[in-house]
C-alpha cells in the first residue's frame, strides 16, 4: 500500500507532468540523481562547492569521502534542500535533478521533496516519544489515522531496520531510553516508515561503538535493494565495506569520481591517492 | 606515616618546586578573597531570606490564639447569640432589597422614553452651562437686579441720593443683560454643535435626528436666570409621571407584596437592636477585665519609672483603681437568655409573613424588564438563602450557651474560610480570608485566561516562524514591558482602561456580553486584564527559553521526514517543550498573585465575595485581594494588635502560595533538563 501512496506524491512533487515517464519501474543504468554543475555558497559570497557534477544510480550505495570541511555534508543537505534553513543559503550555479525533476524550480514543494528523500543525521535523533510513535510520525503527519496501517507500517519499518526482535515487547516506551545504536537504527526506520526513494545518511555510525556500526553496515547493505543510498563518512573502511560508488571531494570539488574497488585500489587522482592512504586528512 | 611528614616538610619549606606568587594575608591570596567575596553575597542573600521567613512566621503565628481569645470573647459576651439574629435580618434585608429593585425596574420601564429624554437634556443643558460658565454667572446675576431692583426702587421713593444710585445700577444692569444675552444665545448655540456635548460616556443616550434638534431648542430656551421650560419637555415630565402612576397601579400587587414582605422584619429586628446594645455593653466589661492585668503593668512600669513624688502618687491611684475583679458572666448574659423565649416566638409569624408575601410576588418571566427579571432571580437564592438562616437560627439559638468552650478548629477555619474581612468595628473584627483569597484568584484566572494564549503564541512566533528582523524587534518590546512601574500602568488602568471598558460596556448592541453593562469602572476585570499584560514578558521569556531549548536536531528530523513549519512547531517543539511552558505559565501566575499595586488601585478595594451566581459576570465585580489589603492596611494597625496579626497571616499565605509555584516551576524545569 505505501507504493501507491508514494505514487501519488509524486504528481506532487512534479512541477509538470511526465508522469508516464516516471511511473515505469527503475532500472539499472537509469539516473536517480542528476547533480549538474553545482556551486553553493552559505552567504552568497563564498562558493564552499565548486563545479561538482555527479549522476548517482538507483539501488546503490554511493560514498562520499574527503577531509572535514571539504563539502560532504553540504552537498548532502542539498540533496533534500535542508539546506533552505539556513537564511541566504542557496545554490550559486547549476541543478540537481531528482527523479527527473529539477528539485531547485520553484515549483517543488521542499515537504514533498523530503517525503522521497530521506535523511538520517549524524547524531541520532529520535523525537522524545514513544518507539511506536516515532516510527508513525511521518505518516501521521500525512494525515493517515488509520490504527491498523500504522501497526503495520511500525512493523514493517522496524523490521526492516533490524530493530523488531528487540523492541517489540516495549513499543510504548521512550524512543530516548534505547542504546545509541538501537536509537540510530529507530532513526533509520522512522525513515523508511514514510517510503522514500532515497536514503541521504550523514556519518550515521560516526558516534556509535564498533559493534553498533557493524550492524548499521549491514543494514545499509539490506536496504539498497529498495532504496538508493548516499551515505557520507569519515572512515574508509566502512566506504569499502558499504559502498559501490565512492566520490572524493578536496575543498569544495569533486576531484574523482567512481566505483569504489576502483577508488580504493587504482585510484586515477593522486589527491585520492594521498588522502586513502592517509597521507593528509 | 612517615613518608606523610615528609612530604609536608618539603611543602612547607621555603622555596618548593612551584611556589605561590602574589599576597597573602592570614594564609589567603587573592583568589580566595574573591571567592569569599562572591561566596559571601550568596550567603547573604540566604540569610536574608530565612530572615524573612522567620519573621513572618513569628509575626503570624500569634494569630490563632489571639483571634481565638477574641471569640472566646465573642461568645462570652452574647455576642454570637445576637449575630445570630442578625444573620436572620441580614438575609432578609437582601431579599427585601432585591424585590424592591425588581419593582422599581418595573416602574420605571413604563417611561422610559420619556425618563431617556428628559435625562439627556439635563446633561447636554449641563454641558452648555459648563461651556459658557462665566457668561452664564454674569448673566443669572444682572437678571436677578433686574428682577430685585424695581422693588427696592420702590422701598426708596424717598432717599433720593440711594433711588438715584438704584437706578443707575438698574440701567447698568438691563445693558449687561441685553449685551450677554445674545452673546450667551451665540455662545450655547456653538457650543451645541460640539459632539462632546452629546457624548454622555457611561449612560449613553441614543438620540433620533428629531430628538437632537428638540432637545437643542429647549437647551437654548434654559436661558440662565428664567425658569422657562420647554413645553415639550414639560410635557414629557408629565407624560413621565402619568406613566409611571400607571404603572404602579398596574403593579398595585406587586408593591403590596414588597411592602408586606419588608415590613416583615421590624419586630424582629426592634428584639436585635436590643440584644445589640446588651452585648456591646458586655463586651465593654469583658474586654476591660481581659485587658486589666496589661494595663497594670504598663502603669507599674510607668511608676517606677517616674521621679517626681506627686506624679507617681498619681500614677499610684490610678494602679490601685484597676480592678481585676472577674465578672459575673452569668449576670451579664441573662437578658440575652431571656430573649431566647421572645425569638422563638416571633419568628414564626415573621417567617409566614414573608412566605405569604413571598407567594404573591410575580413570576420571575412574567416580568418585562431584564433588570428586574435579574433581580428577580437573584430574589429567588435569596429567598432561599433566609429560609435557610431562619431555619439555622431556630435551631442554633435554644442551644447557645454563653460557657460553652470555643473550638479551636472553629476559629482556625473562621480565618481559613471566613466570608467576612470586618475590621476597626466596635462591636467584633471579623478576618476571613476567603473574600480576600477569592478577589485574588478572580483577578489571576482573568489575567491568565488573557495573557497564556497570548504569551504562548508570541513565543511560539518568535522563536519558530518570525524572521530574525521580527524577532530583535519583538523581544526587546514585550521585555520592555517589565519596565514600566506598576503604579504607571494602575494609572493607566484607572483613568484610560477603567474608563474606556465601562463606556463600552454601555453600548446596548453589546449588552448580551456577561457582565455588561458595568456599574463599576474599576473591578477585577480590569485589574486582569491590566495584571494580564504584566505577566506578558515573565510568560514570553521563559516559554520563548523553553522553545529555544528544544534541540534543534529534533526540528531539522521532523522536516526531513516531510513535515511542515506548523506540524514540527504542535507535534514535536511544542510538546517537548511542554514541561518548559508549564513552568513559565506557574512563574507568570506567581508574579499575578504578587502584585500589588495595579490591583490596589484597579480592582475597585470592595471587600466581598464575588457573587458567584452572575456566572462570567463576576468578572465586573469589584473586590479586593490578598496583596491589597496588606498595603493598604498595614500602614495604620497597631503593632502586634490582631488586626496586624492578621494582616501577616495574609502575608504569609501569600508567600506560601508563592514558594510553591516556584517550587513545582523548578521540579518542573529540572525533570525537563534530564529527560534530554
Ligand atoms: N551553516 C553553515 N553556515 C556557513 N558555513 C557553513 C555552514 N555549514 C558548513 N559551513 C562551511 O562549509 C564548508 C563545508 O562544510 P561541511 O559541508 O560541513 O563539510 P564536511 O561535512 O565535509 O566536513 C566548511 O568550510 C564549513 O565551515
Ligand atoms: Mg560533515
Amino acid at each position: 500500500m505505501n507504493v501507491t501512496m508514494s505514487e501519488t506524491q509524486m504528481d506532487t512533487l512534479k512541477p509538470e507532468s511526465e508522469l508516464t515517464s516516471n511511473a515505469r519501474p527503475v532500472e539499472a543504468g537509469d539516473v536517480v540523481i542528476e547533480i549538474d554543475d553545482v556551486n553553493f555558497s552559505y552567504d552568497g559570497n563564498k562558493d564552499v562547492l565548486r563545479d561538482v557534477s555527479m549522476n548517482i544510480a538507483p539501488n546503490e550505495v554511493t560514498a562520499f569521502i574527503g577531509p572535514s570541511g571539504c563539502g560532504k555534508t553540504t552537498l548532502l543537505r542539498c540533496l533534500n534542500r535542508m539546506n533552505d534553513l539556513i537564511p541566504g543559503a542557496g545554490l550559486t550555479k547549476g541543478a540537481i535533478r531528482i527523479l527527473d525533476t529539477n528539485i531547485y524550480d520553484p515549483a517543488v514543494d521542499s515537504i514533498e521533496l523530503r517525503k522521497h528523500v530521506g535523511m538520517v543525521f549524524q547524531k541520532y535523533n529520535p523525537f522524545p516519544k514513544s518507539i511506536y510513535e516515532n516510527v508513525a510520525y511521518g505518516l501521521r503527519i500525512q494525515g493517515i489515522r488509520n490504527k491498523a496501517m500504522l501497526d503495520e507500517v511500525v512493523r514493517e519499518s522496524l523490521t526492516a531496520a533490524g530493530l523488531w526482535e528487540e523492541v517489540k515487547d516495549r513499543l510504548d516506551s521512550s524512543g530516548l531510553g534505547l542504546s545509541g545504536g538501537q536509537q540510530q537504527r529507530l532513526c533509520i526506520a522512522r525513515t523508511i516508515a514514510v517510503q522514500p526513494k532515497i536514503i541521504l545518511m550523514d556519518e550515521p555510525c560516526s558516534a556509535l561503538d564498533p559493534i553498533s556500526t557493524a550492524r548499521i553496515e549491514d543494514l545499509i547493505t539490506q536496504l539498497k535493494t529498495q532504496f538508493t543510498i548516499v551515505i557520507v563518512t569519515h572512515n574508509m573502511q566502512q566506504a569499502t565495506r558499504v559502498s559501490d560508488k565512492t566520490a572524493f571531494f578536496y575543498l569544495g570539488e569533486l576531484i574523482e569520481m567512481a566505483d569504489t574497488t576502483k577508488i580504493f585500489s587504482n585510484p586515477s587522482m593522486r589527491q585520492t591517492e594521498d588522502y586513502i592512504s592517509g597521507r593528509f586528512g | 606515616m612517615s613518608k606523610t611528614t615528609d612530604s609536608s616538610k618539603t611543602a612547607k619549606s621555603k622555596r618548593g618546586a612551584f611556589p605561590r606568587k602574589g599576597f597573602r594575608i592570614f594564609g589567603l591570596g587573592l583568589q580566595d578573597f574573591i571567592r569569599y567575596f562572591f561566596g559571601g553575597n550568596a550567603a547573604l542573600a540566604i540569610v536574608m531570606l530565612v530572615l524573612i521567613c522567620i519573621f513572618l512566621a513569628m509575626e503570624a503565628v500569634w494569630f490563632f490564639p489571639q483571634h481565638h481569645h477574641e471569640y472566646r470573647i465573642y461568645r462570652q459576651a452574647g455576642q454570637e447569640y445576637v449575630d445570630l439574629i442578625g444573620a436572620e435580618i441580614d438575609a432578609h434585608t437582601r431579599l427585601g432589597s432585591s424585590v424592591n429593585i425588581a419593582y422599581l425596574a418595573e416602574v420605571n420601564e413604563s417611561s422610559k422614553r420619556e425618563d431617556r429624554l428628559i435625562n439627556a437634556l439635563m446633561q447636554v443643558e449641563t454641558a452648555v452651562e459648563n461651556r459658557t460658565e462665566r457668561l452664564t454667572e454674569r448673566l443669572e446675576d444682572a437678571r436677578e437686579l433686574i428682577e430685585e431692583l424695581p422693588e427696592e426702587i420702590e422701598d426708596a421713593k424717598d432717599d433720593a441720593e440711594e433711588l438715584a444710585e438704584l437706578q443707575a445700577d438698574l440701567i447698568k444692569a438691563q445693558k449687561e443683560e441685553q449685551e450677554f444675552a445674545p452673546q450667551w444665545r451665540k455662545a450655547a448655540a456653538e457650543a451645541l454643535e460640539l459632539p462632546e456635548v452629546w457624548d454622555f460616556g457611561v449612560n449613553v443616550v441614543k438620540l433620533t435626528d428629531n430628538e437632537k434638534e428638540t432637545i437643542k431648542e429647549a437647551a437654548l430656551m434654559a436661558e440662565p436666570g428664567f425658569e422657562t421650560e420647554h413645553p415639550f419637555f414639560a410635557a414629557l415630565s408629565e407624560e413621565s409621571k402619568q406613566k409611571k402612576e400607571v404603572a404602579r397601579e398596574r403593579l398595585v400587587a406587586f408593591k403590596a407584596a414588597v411592602d408586606e414582605l419588608r415590613g416583615a422584619a421590624s419586630p424582629m429586628k426592634t428584639l436585635h437592636g436590643e440584644l445589640r446594645t446588651i452585648a456591646m455593653e458586655n463586651r465593654e466589661v469583658l474586654d476591660k477585665f481581659e485587658t486589666a492585668p496589661a494595663r497594670l503593668e504598663a502603669l507599674l512600669e510607668g511608676i517606677e519609672a517616674t521621679k517626681d513624688p506627686e506624679e507617681r502618687k498619681r500614677k499610684e491611684e490610678m494602679a490601685a483603681a484597676v480592678v481585676i475583679e472577674t465578672p459575673d458572666y452569668v449576670a451579664l448574659t441573662k437578658p440575652i437568655y431571656e430573649s431566647q423565649s421572645k425569638h422563638a416566638e416571633l419568628i414564626v409569624p415573621f417567617v409566614e409573613t414573608v412566605k405569604t408575601g413571598w407567594e404573591k410576588l410575580p413570576e420571575v418571566n412574567s416580568l418585562e424588564t431584564k433588570a428586574g427579571r435579574a433581580k428577580m432571580r437573584t430574589a429567588v437564592s435569596d429567598y432561599e438563602n433566609f429560609l435557610r438562616s431562619t431555619e439555622h437560627a431556630t435551631k442554633a439559638i435554644p442551644e447557645w450557651r454563653h460557657d460553652r468552650p470555643m473550638s479551636k478548629v472553629k476559629t482556625v477555619l473562621a480565618f481559613f474560610v471566613g466570608k467576612e474581612w470586618v475590621t476597626n468595628s466596635s462591636w467584633h473584627e471579623f478576618y476571613g480570608l476567603l473574600p480576600l483569597l477569592s478577589g485574588s484568584l478572580c483577578i489571576s484566572v482573568v489575567a491568565m485566561v488573557l495573557a497564556v494564549p497570548f504569551s504562548v503564541a508570541a513565543a511560539v512566533y518568535v522563536n519558530q516562524l518570525a524572521w530574525w528582523r521580527e524577532q530583535n524587534f519583538i523581544k526587546p518590546a514585550l521585555e520592555f514591558i517589565q519596565a514600566i512601574p506598576s503604579v504607571v500602568l494602575g494609572f493607566f488602568g484607572i483613568l484610560v482602561l477603567g474608563t474606556a471598558l465601562r463606556n463600552l460596556s454601555h453600548i446596548e448592541s453589546l449588552s448580551w456580553v456577561p457582565g455588561f453593562p458595568m456599574s463599576e469602572r474599576l473591578n477585577m476585570l480590569t485589574a486582569g486584564i491590566l495584571l494580564a499584560f504584566m505577566a506578558v514578558p515573565t510568560i514570553f521569556t521563559l516559554a520563548e527559553d523553553a522553545l529555544n531549548n528544544v534541540p534543534k536536531a529534533f526540528t531539522e528530523a521532523s522536516l526531513a521526514l516531510g513535515a511542515s513549519r506548523l506540524q514540527t512547531i504542535f507535534r514535536v517543539v511544542m510538546p517537548t517543550a511542554v514541561s518548559g511552558i508549564i513552568a513559565a505559565i506557574l512563574l507568570g501566575f506567581g508574579r499575578i498573585i504578587g502584585e500589588t499595586m495595579v490591583v490596589l488601585l484597579v480592582a475597585g478595594n470592595k471587600i466581598q465575595i464575588p457573587d458567584f451566581s452572575a456566572g462570567i459576570g463576576v468578572f465586573t465585580q469589584p473586590a479586593h485581594t490578598m496583596t491589597g489589603i496588606i498595603a493598604q492596611e498595614l500602614g495604620e494597625v497597631d503593632k502586634g494588635s490582631l488586626h496586624w496579626r492578621a494582616l501577616f497571616m495574609v502575608g504569609m499565605i501569600l508567600f506560601v502560595i508563592s514558594l510553591s509555584i516556584n517550587f513545582a516551576a523548578q521540579r518542573i524545569l529540572k525533570k525537563l533538563h534530564q529527560s534530554y
